[in-house]
């Protein structure tokens, strides 16, 4: 795990960067730390070591049994070819590598997960944009407005998997039936491409709640004066739009741009399994499905160990990349 | 040391029973993945056994589909908590016997004094659970797979009833499709890789995997990528491509598809019984499993699973479980359980019962598995399948033999990819249990 860099208060490092934080856009910091600024900061705080570490040990607790221990069991499980009930096992080096590597269905997985991120990316963001950039424009029912775009989030990724599932299946769905009714041969049990659109699109009405709430709070957070001199300089709602807010909610699009790749990465394993497991042919199978499928129904524990270790890296690899090319060019003093 | 402390805890726990005022009934845990209408047969069946005697409690914990309930076996055994009986479907019968974990049950009812016939077991059941003819797990709930029809829809179609080979069924299908009788002439079952290709190459007698389809050894290869078993997935592909088959797809059971009179034709295990039953409107009878033609039928393969007993217990403890199924060997039990659910009877005398008391002949469809099960001698290919990994082998070839039916892949490819990836899965198998049967 990458240290730290103190430079900033947004996201944790590492896989707890999965925990999803509220970037701090209006608290203006020191730029990215120098040592001596950090130890000031520590010292005016703290006199001795105790109280800082017992009010950090339940965190560190949680995340040493949820994180610590279950990545070092499946980086040692990585190496190793073992029966489910653990009556045998096996040291085989990278065989488990070796394989996934060489396996034409992993690639293909490499590939879906690629385009199903990058379409869920930008369809929720865009969408909640847009949702966003009307709530400012709503003069009655706001908050009625806001409530509805609200509730998907609190409804189970594996309900809303199940429900679009049934929605647009082929044979009984209503949805189904009306793009049918419209000349569209659908059928996501058959076509791959269709099945591919529907868990995009499960992903992000799930998501879209979590992208939008950030949003409109970036939005308020842009001052008023500067809106109002547009306005007075003749600049309509849209031209305010795209010339003063949005580059000025450019760390919050960041933020969420790189929370949508954990996302669509990480946690849209519930939504597949429920829409199309990983179907027709694999076509859907996301990486993060294939872990669960290889370890917890195939019981593949070696193969579905080294996936995980592979998808930890790439997760190191996204913070990595977040603190060390975004964050610099992003200004958080809005 | 372990019979030492075996007999020591036995010894401990007959005092503690002398001792106790009123003896305590043993209480054993029973895990299963029988849900709805089957989970209450099970819940039934159990209660049966506990009100028959005093001393033993089981308790049926329903725990999740065969693969969650095979998982959380796993874990628990792992973090020594496991049940004393789990049940396993069964394609994991390698992953049973090889875990180390399990009491084979041949062993289990010798050593508690019950004098079981195997012998008095429908062939297909045992071979596919024995071991050098020692049973592993005791046979619980056992099926094949038939072709339920409706009947109104063949008649509307002009046919009285569906053709015995494909031969003679494919075009009946394509009639039912072509005369707008049913825009859905089948559906495809959940578990085709059982019914259309392991059952397929049973019943046609083409081998499937070498040696014996690995009932010879865990050097076994497939080798379904040749021969028949190609134009079975030709006619797949034939039949999902013109729409004479349809798939359920996520969120839609494709049994129901059929109780719901949308669909004409499933191939369904005889358990699918009791949903037709219960659900379907209309006139509807079942076949046994088309063939080729020119091919003299062999007996179907079995599905289901069985009970397998897990090491780890007391002595007490599997003093009940012996009982429990030696009270679910008897012949009253078994004509119960296969008229309660659909699924076949385990035992030839058991059969025999229900014939006697007039049940086929007022309710046909629930011999056809029995007859086909027992049709014949088993031939080398109609054995049973003894696959290591069997669940990874599973899921690669039903990825890549859709991939065929779905026009993404050419059939012939997408087969011997199958059987790459399922031999591949098979030689780890055999690297990780090298020496073991």
């Amino acid at each position: 795990m990458p240290a730290r860099n103190s430079g900033s208060l947004a996201v944790p490092a590492g896989a707890g960067a999965l925990a999803p934080r509220r970037p701090a856009t209006r608290r203006p910091l020191p730029a990215a730390g120098t040592g001596e600024a950090e130890s000031g900061l520590k010292r005016a705080h703290f006199d001795d070591w105790r109280l800082p570490f017992w009010l950090l040990a339940p965190q560190l607790f949680i995340l040493l049994l949820f994180f610590f221990i279950p990545s070092v069991r499946a980086l040692l499980q990585a190496f190793q070819l073992t029966d489910p009930f653990g009556a045998t096992t096996q040291w085989v080096g990278l065989q488990n590598f070796e394989r996934l590597f060489r396996s034409g269905v992993y690639w293909s997985s490499v590939q879906v997960t690629l385009a199903f991120t990058l379409a869920q990316n930008i369809l929720t963001l865009s969408a909640a944009l847009v949702l966003a950039f009307a709530t400012n424009h709503i003069a009655r029912g706001r908050g009625a407005y806001r409530t509805i775009l609200l509730l998907p989030y609190a409804i189970a990724p594996a309900i809303a998997g199940i429900m679009l599932a049934f929605l647009f299946n082929p044979r009984v769905g209503p949805v189904a039936h009306l793009l049918q009714g419209l000349g569209l041969d659908w059928d996501p049990n058959r076509n791959s491409g269709h099945a591919l659109a529907l868990i995009v699109m499960a992903a992000s009405w799930n998501h879209i709640c979590y992208n939008y709430i950030f949003l409109v709070a970036a939005l308020l957070s842009v001052p008023q004066s500067i809106l109002e001199s547009a306005y007075l300089d003749g600049a309509g709602p849209i031209q305010r739009f795209l010339r003063i807010s949005l580059p000025m909610i450019a760390p919050t699009l960041f933020f969420l741009v790189v929370i949508n790749f954990v996302y669509g990465l990480f946690e849209t394993f519930a939504i597949v399994d429920a829409t199309t497991r990983g179907g027709p042919a694999g076509a859907t199978s996301i990486l993060v499905y294939k872990v669960y499928q290889d370890g917890f129904v195939t019981l593949d524990l070696g193969s579905s160990a080294a996936q995980s270790v592979v998808l930890m890296a790439l997760a190191l690899a996204l913070t990595f990349a977040q603190f060390r090319f975004i964050e610099r060019r992003v200004n958080y003093s809005v | 040391m372990r019979p030492i402390h075996a007999v020591l805890a036995g010894v401990g726990a007959l005092v503690l029973a002398g001792l106790s005022p009123a003896r305590a009934a043993t209480e054993i845990e029973f895990w299963h993945a029988m849900s709805g209408a089957l989970g209450e047969r099970v819940e039934e069946i159990v209660r049966k056994f506990n009100d028959s005697q005093k001393d033993y409690v089981v308790k049926a914990i329903a725990k999740g589909s065969y693969d969650e309930v095979l998982n959380g076996t796993i874990a628990a055994y792992r973090a020594k908590r496991q049940p004393e009986i789990v049940q396993s479907n069964e394609r994991s019968f390698l992953t049973m016997v090889n875990s180390g974990a399990i009491i084979p049950t041949a062993e289990l009812m010798a050593q508690q004094g019950y004098k079981v016939d195997w012998s008095n077991f429908i062939k297909p059941v045992v071979s596919y659970y024995a071991v050098d003819g020692k049973l592993q797990a005791m046979p619980f709930n056992s099926s094949t797979p038939i072709l339920f029809y409706n009947r109104d829809h063949f008649k509307a179609a002009g046919f009285d009833k569906p053709g015995a080979t494909w031969q003679e069924l494919e075009p009946q299908l394509d009639a039912i499709k072509a005369k707008g009788v049913s825009k859905c002439a089948m559906v495809l079952p959940g578990d085709y890789e059982w019914s259309f290709l392991e059952n397929y190459s049973a019943v046609n007698d083409i081998p499937y995997a070498t040696k014996r389809n690995g009932m010879d050894g865990l050097d076994t290869s497939f080798v379904f990528n040749k021969g028949k078993l190609v134009g079975q997935v030709e006619r797949m592909k034939r039949l999902v491509g013109s729409g004479v088959m349809q798939i359920a797809g996520q969120g839609v059971i494709p049994v129901q598809l059929f109780t719901s009179g949308e669909c004409s034709t499933i191939i369904a295990s005889t358990a699918a019984h009791a949903a037709v039953v219960a659900a379907a409107r209309f006139e509807w009878s079942a076949a046994e499993l088309p063939y080729e033609q020119g091919v003299s039928p062999k007996n179907s393969v079995i599905g289901g699973a069985a009970l397998w007993t897990l090491k780890g217990h007391t002595p007490e403890k599997y003093k009940a479980v012996a009982a429990f199924y030696n009270f679910l060997a008897q012949t009253d039990t078994q004509v119960w359980w296969h008229q309660a659910t659909g699924y076949v009877p385990v035992t030839v005398a058991a059969y025999e019962a229900a014939k006697a008391q007039g049940y086929y002949d007022k309710n046909p469809t629930r011999a056809l598995a029995v007859l086909q099960l027992m049709r014949g001698t088993p031939s080398d290919n109609s054995l049973g399948f003894r696959i290591g990994n069997s669940n990874q082998i599973n899921v690669a070839i039903m990825e890549e033999v859709s991939a065929a039916f779905l026009g993404r892949k050419p059939v012939q490819q997408a087969l011997d990819e199958a059987v790459n990836r399922g031999n591949e899965a098979l030689r780890r198998y055999e690297q990780l249990n090298a020496g073991k049967k």
